[in-house]
């Protein structure tokens, strides 16, 4: 570019540059330089959080070989898993529940969305009072009035991540039943109308009128669903330390680990950029498939 | 343009000659990390007085509060920026991380200028020494011990106040000892607590608590283990170190852990307890033994309002063997790696103003008395404090503060103390905190499953140590 290329350049765009500086700059110092140098010291050795000698892939390698590694990779898939059958459809039959409603709609409403107003710690504790494995737990202290029980609820390293994932539901559905009420309230009653005439059923009218509209908002929060319980840190932290015997660790909790517990900022940079190359690979799956229905239909 | 970068440049300037302005007095700025916040009013006074008396003394000197609790989540980024106090504290778990990351500095030599380098007790200075280098200094020392809780033990029928002062007795009216001497006794005694507590009393109390979390699981079983005549890391013939968690001591531990859980059913059921939970535990009566480290006996008071006459400290029972050892360490200050040798020069002699230092001078027992007698003020239990250094004159002055402050009843805690000089053991020599971790992992599978195969654990458990950790050692 030459000089008066250059300049012809600065007077048509330095407006539009000058308006998107402060954007850009935040973008680079909070978000794109810190990303660019976790991956750089991914390949160094760590001292603090600079980078010390060249290791290449050590790092990786390290990972790898941590048995707790692939105990936090299956547990994260089995979050997804537990998140999509307990906390994927809950959203989804309460918001029909909602529009179907005559009476008290806006309480239920209030109600529902509730918890998540609670700070979340503030839920994690109350639902870790609730699971307590003692006698005296709350709800162990419930059942024994049926004289069931005493269940030891976290502490059974196949019963924790449900439970965790329980509690995230519990906080979580009433945001994305909103979502879902919004858009259930932007279908015409046209259709509904037309589909009454036509005789259709209670049932009728959800599978051909509801859900067809509502297909576009559950692929989308679908795909956030996964990437978000994908991260899942804080509520394993709290409820569970990632124990009995790391049976509910998450990948992130294992980040944590490295980084914190261990002091070895290098090591948690590399597993960062493994969950980011997963959830890369997700949604690109995700869009190809997505795509290929479009194409198809 | 001009006229932006022109005003840029003078409010530069501006700044920086501002920032300049903070050292103008010449004096050295000590940050003291370990200063109390601001809420606990009454040590903070302490401190004040303690700043008072050494700035008169050393005027070059200026001590700078920086109330810091340490944490693992906040010291890092700290650190990262440089910001840490010259001076903090942190806890035994630490310093090989923080060296590791060249987060804190070596003291050796301040230390040797001050003379104080020789009078620190040797099992101290080995745990804070790392390639030959001392990098701190010990707040206090602790060895871990049997608390017991008077009031479930006299519930249940264990103890009693047989001579008559209005304070229950760990010895009987013949003298005999009426708390656990060995493990199969801390195993009879924890389960018949257990089912008297649940039979006369409908209570849920448990005899006994095993820790299996933050990494404190494994520092007390690697204590339990020892006793059951286990070494945990082993050098073999040719001076290679080998990791020796399947050892058939620690086997035999894990049983006991096992049996305990399943068996006897004497231990919480929460399988996921950590050091921060036995002092909720024994002050709320939920149990009624537990392992802890003497320096931290005034907790359960503190924070759960424990009557202090309700507590007794004793050695961790003796092992089938006869073998018996009290893990011990110490709770270091340590130095920031951006503090200057005037610096660590200045808050180690502060460390004298705070009565934690070998001085035996006046202002040290002037500085040791105030302490006391604040926590006195507070309502805690005041003990003896195991010496982190040596020397006759300084033990002597140690004694005649703590004469003047014990609040207790000692024979409730002679045992503990009067044994601690010939068990005391400081902990494996290589990567203790992951060592710990992978254990913690181990106990937590015995204590959620009724058919866990403890030797397989650990034999699994140690092939993961040696692989990913030992043979780093040997490099």
């Amino acid at each position: 570019m030459n000089g008066s290329k250059l300049k012809r350049f600065l007077k048509k765009n330095l407006g539009g540059w000058l308006i998107m500086l402060p954007s850009i700059l935040l973008f680079i110092f909070f978000i794109w330089g810190p990303l660019l140098s976790n991956i750089s010291l991914s390949f160094f050795e760590s001292i603090g959080y600079d980078r010390g000698a060249f290791t290449g892939f050590e790092n990786y390698r390290e990972v790898f070989a941590d048995p707790v590694f692939s105990k936090a990779f299956f547990n994260t898939l089995k979050y997804t898993f537990w998140s999509l059958l307990l906390g994927f459809g809950i959203p989804i039959i309460l918001a029909l529940l909602l529009s179907e409603l005559v009476h008290a709609k806006g309480f239920f409403r209030s109600a529902i969305y509730f918890p998540n107003i609670i700070p979340g710690l503030a839920t994690i504790l109350l639902w870790t009072f609730l699971f307590d494995p003692s006698q005296g737990g709350v709800l162990n202290a419930i059942l024994d009035i049926f004289n069931l029980g005493p269940f030891p609820w976290l502490n059974d390293p196949d019963l924790a991540i449900p439970l965790i994932v329980l509690t995230m539901t519990w906080k979580g559905a009433g945001a994305t039943t909103l979502i879902y009420l919004a858009s259930l309230q932007n279908v015409s009653d046209v259709y509904y109308e037309a589909a009454r005439i036509d005789g259709a059923s209670l049932w009728q009218r959800i599978r051909h009128v509801t859900l067809p509209h509502l297909i576009p908002t559950v692929k989308t929060l679908f795909i956030l669903q996964i990437i978000m319980v994908f991260q899942v840190f804080y509520e394993p932290l709290v409820m569970t330390d990632g124990g009995p015997n790391n049976a509910s660790i998450s990948l992130l909790q294992l980040i944590y680990r490295y980084a914190f517990q261990q002091g070895n900022a290098a090591k948690a940079a590399a597993l960062g950029v493994l969950v980011a190359l997963m959830l890369f690979a997700l949604t690109f799956a995700y869009l190809k498939i997505t795509n290929r229905g479009k194409k198809t239909s | 343009m001009k006229k932006i970068m022109l005003l840029l440049t003078v409010l530069l300037s501006i700044f920086t000659l501002a920032a300049c302005g903070e050292e103008d007095d010449g004096r050295i700025e000590i940050t003291v990390g370990m200063w109390p916040q601001p809420y606990l009013s009454e040590d903070v006074e302490m401190f004040e007085e303690w700043k008072r008396l050494f700035e008169a003394d050393y005027p070059e000197y200026e001590i700078v509060p920086d109330p810091y609790t340490y944490s693992v989540d906040t010291f890092f980024p700290m650190a990262q920026s440089g910001t840490q106090p010259t001076i903090f504290q942190t806890w035994f778990t630490e310093p090989a991380k923080l060296i590791r990351n060249q987060f804190v500095r070596d003291i050796s030599d301040e230390m040797e200028e001050l003379g104080w380098y020789d009078k620190m007790d040797p099992y101290m200075k080995e745990t804070l020494t790392f390639d030959g280098e001392l990098y701190g200094v010990p707040r206090d020392a602790y060895g871990l011990g049997l608390v017991l809780n008077l009031n479930v033990l006299a519930e249940a029928g264990i103890v009693d106040d047989w001579d008559g002062d209005g304070v229950y007795d760990i010895h009987d009216a013949d003298g005999n000892p009426r708390y656990p001497t060995t493990f199969e006794e801390l195993a009879d005694m924890s389960e018949n607590i257990t089912n008297t507590m649940d039979q006369y009393y409908d209570r849920d109390v448990a005899g006994m608590m095993v820790l299996s979390s933050n990494n404190n699981g494994g520092w007390q079983f690697s204590n339990m283990a020892w006793n059951f005549g286990a070494e945990l890391q082993v050098q073999d013939s040719n001076g290679n170190w080998q990791a020796n968690l399947d050892d058939p001591g620690a086997v035999a531990t894990l049983e006991w852990i096992k049996e305990m859980r399943w068996e006897r059913e004497a231990l919480p059921e929460s399988s996921s307890l950590s050091y921060g939970d036995w002092y909720n535990y024994i002050g709320t009566d939920r149990v009624a033994m537990a392992i802890a480290g003497n320096d931290a006996l005034a907790l359960p008071v503190t924070n759960f309002g424990m009557d202090k006459d309700n507590l007794a400290f004793v050695p961790i029972p003796e092992g089938p063997g006869g073998e018996q050892y009290s893990l011990f360490g110490g709770t270091p200050y340590m130095f920031s790696s951006h503090a200057s040798d005037e610096q660590v020069l200045g808050a180690l002699r502060f460390l004298e103003y705070m009565g934690r230092s070998p001085e035996t001078t006046d202002i040290s027992e002037q500085s040791m008395t105030l302490g006391r007698r604040t926590a006195e003020a507070k309502g805690m239990p005041i003990l003896p404090e195991l010496n982190p250094w040596d020397g006759e004159e300084y033990e002597a002055m140690v004694n005649r503060v703590d004469q003047q402050f014990i609040n207790v009843n000692m024979d409730n805690f002679d045992p503990f103390y009067n044994s601690i000089e010939s068990i005391r053991k400081t902990e494996a020599p290589h990567y203790s905190q992951e060592m710990y971790e992978i254990l913690d992992s181990v106990i937590q599978q015995v204590l959620t499953n009724p058919d866990a195969n403890p030797s397989a654990l650990l034999s699994s458990a140690n092939n993961t140590f040696q692989t990913q950790y030992m043979n780093d050692v040997n490099d």
